[in-house]
Formats: C-alpha cells, structure tokens, sequence
C-alpha cells in the first residue's frame, strides 16, 4: 500500500498541487525560481479574457458534439459487427485500424483531405456536381472546428465500437433470447433489452470519450493551431500557447486547474447522474 | 521557419548534373550577378551585397575561406550538446564540427539534438533553464521573442566578450543581421544563416500565357486575372502554416513602404500600431486577401499543400521561403523551370520588398560548465570557414559576405541556380522580426481575422494596440 500512495503523491498529487501552487504567482518558465504571489489574479486575467471563454465554449462544443457521435456511432457498430456476417473479423479490424494509427499521420492524411484547392473532399464534391458545397474547411472559421471533431469521431469510434462489442458479448443471452420470444422486434430489442443492460459500458465509454475530449491537444495543435482566429482554440491550446508562446507559466497553470476541475466534475456528474438511474430503477 | 523536407541523398535536389566548366561558369556569373560597389548599411535590412569577382578560377574548387584555429581547446574529451529544431541543418553542422575536431581538438566533440520543430525546442530549452542545467551548452534560437527571452532572463550568454577579443569574427556578419539579435545593447546570438521570402513562378506557365515577372502590383493584379481565367490560380500562399506567415503580407507592405522601422517601434510601444502607415500595410492585407490573387482558402493551406499545388501547376506563384527551396525542388516534375522574384512594388515608384530575417541563430547557455569551448564551436560553424561550408550544402544564404570565389566553390556542389538569385535579392530585405511574444500573438490572430473578413483592417489594427498597450513599457531595448 504504501509503494502505491508514494507513487500517486510523486506523479499525481504533487503535480496536481504544484500546478495550483502556481497558479497564484507569477512566472515567465526561463528562472529558477517563480516570480511574486499574485492570489487569484491569473483567475481574474482568465475571466476578463474572451480567448479563454471561447476556448471553453469550443472545449464544451468539441464534448458535446464528439462523444454523442462516437458512442452513438460506436453502439450501432458494434450492434452491426457482432450478428453474424460475411468479412466480419475484417471489418472489425479495419474500424479498429484508425485507432493505433499515428496521430501525426491521421492528421497530415485529413489535411489533405481538406485541402481547399486539391484536397479529396472538395475535389470530391466537384465530381458528383457538389462543387458549390466545395469550401477551405480548416481554413474557414465557421467549419474548422466541425472538421477536426470530424476527424477526433474518425480516430476514435473504433475504440468505442471495441468496448461495446466486449460489452454486447458479456450480456447474458437468456434476457436477449426472453425478449424475442416475447415478440420483440429488432429495434425494441435494442433499445429495450440491449441498450439498459449496456448502460454501464456505455457511461464508461461516453465518460472515456468525454474526459478525451475536454483534455484534447495534439489534434487541435497540428491541424490548426487553435485558429483560424480562436475558432477551434480549446483549453489545452491555450495553456500551451500561455506557458510556451505567452511565457505566462501562472496563467497557463490556473487553466490547467481549471480544466482538471471540469474533467473530474463532469466526470462526478456523470457517475451520480448513471448511478441515480439505476437506483430508480431498482 | 524550417523546411520540413526529408533530407536526399543528393544536395541538389534531383536535378541534372552539370559540368564542372559549366558550374564554375554559374558561380562566377552569380557572384558577377551579386555586384554592388560596397555592403551598404540599411537599418531594419538584413544581408547585403557579395563583394567583387575575381579571376577565373581553375581546377577542382576549395573553400577559399581560411578556417582559423580556436583560442582554446579541450584538455580532455569534452562533449558540448546542441539543442536545434532545424533537421535539414544538421549534416552541414556535424561536417564543420567533424572537421574542427580533426584539424584543432581532438578531445572536443558535438552531440546535435535535432527537436523535429522550433516548439518543441522551445519547451525542451525552458525546461532545462528553469532547471539551470548545464545542458545544452549551445542552444539555437530564433530572433525575437525567444532571443529576448532567453537573454532577459539572464539564461545566456551574450557575444560581447568574444566580439571584443575577435573584431574579424565580428565583421565577417551582415551588421543589420547583428542589429536583428542586440538586446538591451549586447548582441545574444549569432546568425548561422540568413533568408528571404519571395515569390517562386512557373516560367513555363507565365511564358504560355505571355506573362512578363511583374514590377508592380498592378501587373501582379493583371497576370492574376490571365491565370484566374484560364482556371490556374495565381498565387499559392500557405498561410496556414504557422503564426509568422499571415504577416507575410503585413511585413511586406511595411517593407514596401519603408515603415518597417515603424513597425519595430510599435513593437515595442513607442509607436501606435494604429499609425496611418500601419493601417495601410492592414488594408493592404485586407486587398490582397480579397483580390482573387490567391489560391482558394489561404488560411487552410499549409507548405506541403501548397507545394503541391504549385509543383501540380495548379498556381502558378508560390510566396514562399528561401528555405523551402529545397522542399518546392524536390516536388518538381520534370521540365518544370522554377524562377523567382522579388515581390512587386506596393507603392508607385516604392522598391520591391524582400522580407528577409537571420535563420537559426545559436547562443551559449550561461550555466554551461564550458562556455569558452561552447563560443569556440559556434565560431566554427559561423565564422569565415564554416559559413561557406554551412551554406553550400543548404543553399540558404550566408550570414555575411563570402567572396565569389567561395560562391564558386558552393556552386560547384549545390549547382542550384536560384542561390545566386537569392544572394542577388538579400540587399532589397526587410525584416520580418516581432520582439513582443504578445503582439505578435494579436497580430496574427489581426491578420486572420483579416483574411476571414471578421475584421476590419483598422479594429485589426485597434486590436494589436490594444495587446501593445497592455504591456506598457517594454524592458528590453533592441539594437
């Protein structure tokens, strides 16, 4: 036990209280030692700062929009890949493929895609006569967001479809026999025998697809840096950008606090608002 | 800026071999190209002009440049570490350092870590100053906020010392590449190179469709509008690179009209960034964006894209850097005869913007356990010798001026005509610096708010004061 406790307080407490810590000082990152205690002032930067509020606006947007789409997308596939049919180990593999595919790659390939002169979309719409529909995607504040969470839905629903098909197979197969029996067309079947006794895996999966995507940077980094002109700017970029462009390391740390707390309380709120269901249920 | 081309076996990039007689030809006719009675000195400039030719060299071509021995050299074996974030320079820097091992110090080696991007470097430096690690001991950095940074900190070493002890090693830079990397009166790291942003061109396009290079920027609009009616799109402008180039523009238009000095006065808060010369390079920005000048969606194109829409012939200008040469020549089908120029004058009678900056500049960590050994290398690699070395493989230009016969030698293995093109273009530079990490933030967020058409040139502007404003006086000088 004590091994334990002294590796979570090494890696996961002193960061955690090291990073609040420093949110109340300032500090450029270039010294050894922080600059002066500023209290709550890199707070109060943070919420007189319309960068920091569309940031959390787009981080929300990137939630909401992204994890309906994967586990939604993920629950119908997995219901599709685990009847029996033709390729179906393939086509389980091939949704998979994305996931252990290199980010770098996922976003150089979806780069070009978008690409508003000669990229695959565009070029696409153009040859089934859509070519009004063509559009610089990640160029175009209104569209680049849509088209990186496009893109987070295309790397990750495999991940999803994995733990759900692992969770459909787990299900006892007398419920879903008695059901059947009893009339249940396929799609009753689904949404009144599968999908309760999937709840669980699901809250797994849409909290794993949630706490993603509120902490996500890599993607966002690499296909568009936060802009055009914030436009898919998300909480991580941001912090990125005030410790590492800005040098302002004590706001960067206050909206690393800030995003810590709204990864473990929308985690919290998820799991009381599951497990007050169930007991209404029971 | 880094060219993010995979690096080929050839230093040439693929094209044809030429003769030996027909290279020494190139070299001597780029270095007759580069003439110009003396290196003028013009504020906010960098580069100057290459020095007079001499005769016709004979035989096989050597570094005609003296590689002096250093002032000290290691008792023992020493390792010095080399943070960079420039892969495609790190065979030119292991060669200067390999042959300074071999010829002065033995016991002195370089280990170079090569950062795949200047972001990454950046964090990685941070780290390790914070920590006041001796590592690295030599640290490349890019002028500007980072050189102000690191310095103003106190995390570096700066250059007076060496300068003092060696007023040669100090002549051999262009001085306005120097002014570029002076902070609070001492310069803090030296150029390893120096570069242009120009506008590359298909001759054969402009040639099949009767398009003179253009002068002026209504020639610039008039061969838009051939190339837009015949389905090719005139200029591919990869804005959505990184932060510096959706002020491509901005700087060229400041350039243009000799308000780059204003510029770095509103850099640093002593001029207003709503100054009526700053409005205008705004409003500029704002014409060009609406012109139909570029390829579709600017700010959705980055270097690979837009080399290969250019290498497609689907635009038939690229406004690019000197150091995507390399990259652009490599996309290249064959026949495709690539040619540059300047960009056109903005104003009537204005001369023709050239932005040009120092590449990778390298300094020495102040907590290096050997700073003497550390300047000693970053001579090697900069000096008289080693700039010839630096350059000839990569085809960027120098850090000052070599002599023709040294462009000789270069071009005996670069074979690259455009290199004299671009020493040609370094007189006609303006900057393209910005000092304050968060006006330069505002102002590339300013000039993409531009581009969409969220913003008007002059809120664009208003914006930028706003961010300058906020930080009040500034605490370092430059120059």
């Amino acid at each position: 036990m004590v091994p334990a406790v002294a590796v979570l307080a090494a890696f996961l407490l002193y960061p955690i209280g090291y990073s609040l810590w420093l949110s109340f000082h300032e500090w450029s990152g270039y010294t050894p030692t922080w600059g002066p205690f500023v209290g709550i002032a890199n707070y109060l930067a943070l919420a007189r700062d319309e960068v920091f509020w569309k940031a959390t606006w787009n981080s929300l947007v990137f939630v909401i929009v992204r994890t309906p789409l994967e586990v939604g997308l993920g629950f119908l596939l997995a219901i599709l890949l685990n009847r029996k049919m033709p390729a179906r180990a393939l086509l389980r593999t091939l949704f998979f493929v994305p996931v252990v595919m290199s980010l770098i790659v996922v976003t150089i390939i979806f780069q070009r895609i978008y690409e508003p002169n000669t990229g695959l979309l565009n070029a696409m719409l153009r040859g089934i006569g859509l070519g009004a529909l063509a559009h610089p995607w990640l160029g175009d504040a209104v569209t680049a967001l849509p088209a990186v969470i496009a893109v987070s839905v295309w790397k990750n629903v495999g991940f999803s479809l994995v733990i759900l098909l692992a969770g459909l197979q787990s299900l006892p197969q007398d419920v879903i026999d008695a059901g059947r029996v009893d009339g249940a067309n396929a799609w009753q079947l689904t949404t009144r025998v599968i999908a309760p006794l999937m709840r669980p895996i699901l809250a797994l999966t849409g909290l794993l697809s949630i706490i993603g995507g509120l902490k996500v940077f890599d993607l966002v980094f690499i296909m568009t840096r936060g802009g055009p002109t914030y436009s898919t700017e998300v909480l991580a970029t941001m912090l990125y950008r005030q410790a590492f462009e800005l040098n302002e390391m004590g706001v960067a740390s206050a909206i690393a606090v800030i995003l810590v707390a709204l990864v473990l309380g929308t985690a919290r709120l998820q799991t009381l608002l599951v497990s007050e269901r169930d007991e209404a249920r029971a | 800026m880094t060219d993010r081309s995979p690096r080929k076996g050839s230093a040439d990039g693929g094209r044809p071999s030429m003769t030996r007689r027909g290279l020494l030809h190139l070299g001597l006719a780029s270095a007759a190209a580069t003439l110009l009675p003396r290196v003028r000195r013009a504020s906010a400039q960098i580069g100057g002009a290459q020095p007079q030719t001499p005769a016709t060299p004979a035989g096989e071509l050597t570094n005609p440049a003296e590689f002096k021995a250093p002032r000290v050299k290691a008792s023992a074996p020493t390792t010095l570490s080399f943070w960079q974030y420039v892969g495609f320079h790190v065979t030119a820097q292991k060669f200067i350092a390999e042959e300074y091992k071999k010829r002065f110090d033995p016991n002195l080696s370089l280990e170079i870590t090569a950062y795949p991007g200047l972001n990454e470097q950046r964090v990685g430096v941070k780290t390790a100053l914070a920590a006041q690690s001796p590592t690295p001991d030599i640290i490349a950095i890019e002028p500007g906020a980072y050189a102000v940074d690191v310095y103003t900190n106190g995390s570096v070493i700066d250059f007076t010392k060496v300068f003092a002890e060696d007023r040669e090693y100090q002549r051999g830079f262009w001085p306005n590449a120097l002014e570029l990397l002076t902070i609070n009166g001492a310069v803090v790291s030296v150029p390893a190179v120096t570069n242009t942003v120009i506008v590359y061109y298909n001759k054969g396009i402009f040639a099949q469709h009767g398009i003179e290079v253009p002068q002026t920027l209504d020639d610039l609009k008039k061969a838009g509008a051939i190339l837009n009616a015949k389905g090719i799109a005139p200029i591919v402008y990869p804005a959505g690179q990184d932060r510096n180039f959706p002020i491509f523009p901005f700087y060229t238009y400041a350039g243009g009209t000799k308000a780059d000095r204003l510029l770095r006065e509103a850099d640093l808060g002593t001029k207003p960034w709503t100054s009526p010369e700053l409005v205008a390079a705004a409003e500029f920005v704002d014409m060009m964006a609406k012109s139909g000048l570029y390829a579709k969606g600017p700010l959705g194109i980055k270097e690979p894209d837009a080399i290969s829409i250019f290498a497609g012939g689907k635009s038939a200008m690229f406004w690019g850097g000197q150091w995507m040469r390399r990259s652009i020549r490599a996309a290249l089908p064959p026949g495709f005869e690539l040619g540059l120029f300047p960009f056109p004058a903005v104003v009537s009678g204005g001369h023709r913007p050239v932005l040009s900056s120092v590449g990778i500049t390298l300094t020495v960590n102040a907590r290096s356990k050997r700073p003497d050994l550390a300047f000693e290398m970053i001579k090697a690699l900069t000096g008289a010798w080693g700039k010839i070395e630096y350059t000839r493989n990569l085809g960027l230009s120098p850090n000052g001026p070599i002599s023709p016969e040294a462009i000789a030698y270069q071009m005996q293995s670069l074979k690259d005509p455009l290199y004299p093109e671009f020493l040609k273009l370094q007189p006609t530079g303006t900057t393209r610096v910005i000092f304050t990490p968060q006006v330069e933030e505002a102002l590339t967020q300013g000039m993409q708010a531009i581009f969409a058409g969220q913003k008007t040139p002059r809120a664009a502007m208003e914006t930028v004061e706003a961010a300058s404003q906020k930080l009040g006086v500034r605490k370092f000088k430059v120059g």
